[in-house]
Order: C-alpha cells, then structure tokens, then sequence
C-alpha cells in the first residue's frame, strides 16, 4: 500500500517528458500499480499527454492495420525459394 | 542466444571433411525447415523494410546461412521464428548503416537529418519537461477502410526514415507484435535498451504522422 501511493505521488511529480516515456513504455511492459494509476491521473488533467496517448493508440492501430496488410501480402516467391535452397545445399557441401 | 555468427565446428580426423558431417546434415534440414516455414514472414519483413527484392533476397540469405553457422545456439527463451527475426533485423540494419555511409561519406548524415525533421522531441518540451505545444488531434474516428490503408502507407513510410535498428525494432514489437522479452533477446538488447529505443521510434512516428495530418497549436492558444 505504502509503495502504491509512492508510485502514485513519485509519477504524478514527474514533467510531461517523462510521463511520454512512461505512456510508451506502457506497452512494452507492465506498470506498478502505483506508477499505472499516477500515469492515468496525471492524463486526467494534462491534455498534451492525454493526446500522446490517443495519438499512440492510433500509432499501435495503424500497426495492426499494417499487420493486416503484410498478412495479404504474397510471400516468398518460388525462384528465390528455390535459390535460398540450392545455396543452402552448397553451403553444405562447402563446410 | 549465442551469437550466430560464432565459428562452426571443423571436422575431424574420423570425420572427412568431403563427407557431410552428421551435424551438418542436420543443420540443412534445419535450414531447409525455416525457409519452408518462416521463409514467408522473414521475406515481408525484408522486402518491407528494403523495398527491393533483391536486397530483401540476399538478407534473407545472409539470415538463413548465419542461422546455419550458428545452428545448435537457439536455446530458446524466444520462438525460433523470432531468432531468425532478430538475426533478419540485425543484417537489415546492418545493410542501411552500410548505404548510410556510402551516401553521407563526409559526415553529412543526411537520414538522420530526414529522421529529425520530423522526429525530435526538441520543440515538444520546454525546458522544464512541460508540453511546449500541444499537438492536433487526428482524424481517427470512423475511418473509412480506404482512409485507414492509406494512413498506414504514411505510417510505412515514416517508418522508412526511422534511423537504422529503430525500424526493425518497430517491425518487431508493434507490427508483428512479439512480445517485448522476446524482441530484447532476439536483437542482444537490455529492457531499457529496447523501451528507450521504442520510445524515440514512437515520438519520432507521432512527429512524422503529426506533420502528415496533424494540425498543432501553441499551448495556451
């Protein structure tokens, strides 16, 4: 408990240039507690960091999107499959 | 992960060097196993990040003899497809850090300039870590399925000026979205190596989208 409400005061504390990085590396990792929900009230009342945060959800949408298109996308094609065997085949024969 | 590209084993006495090696037999198979199985995804990822079909080729060469010489190091820890992905990113960054210095011989780092442009966070803070400006709001509500496909052309090609090593990263952990333990092995990089790297690459994609469709006003306007 006692480290939950540091975590909230110690990020509520920090300028909007940290809060961006935490806001990003929110998504590579899991929070404490304490730094998720001072992150979350700072955004409440700061709208530059609550627009960084729109803008990164629609960054990690546009990902998906992208995603989706490289799915469509034809893979390898059969010559240079082919080609990626043969010289495996000779590497092979080399060593 | 081992590195890939340690030495392999030579043969010896009892193992003539003209007849194939029980190692290297199976160290074909494997690799004749990741082109059939993750030849197609190591190709995207080449061909998306090169544009061109015969540098996408010879890195997904290059990826597939380096796994081979490093065949038997894959301990696990990250899917073998993620190995090969981080062995492709590496060659991939390696192959724009080449072109770089053929094209900026003079120290006149020309992408990281084109990268800037649109992508440092000078201009965003005042000097206390304060917003200097607030940024715009996009249109991102009710995309038409048109719109959003071209949004994610901008989006590809602000990913193109990204500086070497921060568009594989992005390829790895918010296109393919692999876990990002695994992308940290998969590259050789620490935690706060791989956050601090996603973070510039994402201000930098904001920046980039920002000026793309954005419209930004001074805070206080």
């Amino acid at each position: 408990m006692i480290r939950f409400v540091q975590d909230i005061l110690r990020v509520a504390g920090l300028p909007c240039r940290e809060h961006v990085a935490l806001l990003s590396r929110q998504l590579d990792t899991p929070l404490s507690r304490g730094e998720a929900a001072g992150l979350r009230l700072h955004t409440l009342y700061c709208g530059g960091c609550r627009r960084f945060t729109e803008h990164l959800r629609h960054l990690q949408s546009l990902g998906q999107t992208m995603a989706e298109q490289a799915e469509n996308e034809p893979g390898l094609p059969a010559d240079v499959r082919a080609r990626l065997n043969d010289r495996v085949g000779q590497n092979t024969k080399k060593n | 992960m081992l590195d890939p590209n340690a030495p392999t084993r030579l043969p010896t006495d009892a193992e003539p060097a003209n007849v194939p090696s029980r190692e290297s037999d199976l160290r074909e198979v494997a690799a004749r196993r990741w082109i059939a199985e993750h030849g197609d995804v190591l190709w995207k990822f080449a061909l998306a990040r090169t544009r061109s079909r015969d540098i996408a080729e010879d890195i997904v060469q290059e990826t597939v003899l380096a796994a081979m010489q490093g065949f038997g190091s894959f301990k696990g820890g990250s899917s073998e497809r993620t190995w090969l992905l981080g062995i492709a990113a590496h060659k991939i960054s390696d192959h724009f850090r080449r072109l770089r210095r053929v094209q900026a011989p003079a120290g006149g780092d020309t992408s990281t300039e084109a990268a800037c442009q649109c992508a440092t966070c000078r201009g965003m803070f005042s000097e206390k870590g304060t917003w200097a400006c607030i940024a715009g709001k996009w249109p991102e509500m009710n995309l038409s399925e048109a719109e959003r496909q071209e949004q994610a052309q901008i989006l590809r090609a602000c990913i193109d000026a990204l500086p070497p090593g921060q568009g594989e990263a992005v390829w790895l952990r918010d296109i393919l979205r692999i876990p990002a333990g695994e992308v940290c092995k998969a590259m050789g990089l620490t935690d706060t190596n791989l956050w601090s790297r996603m973070h510039r690459a994402r201000v930098a994609l904001r920046s980039c989208l920002e000026a793309k469709f954005g419209s930004r006003k001074e805070k206080g306007q």
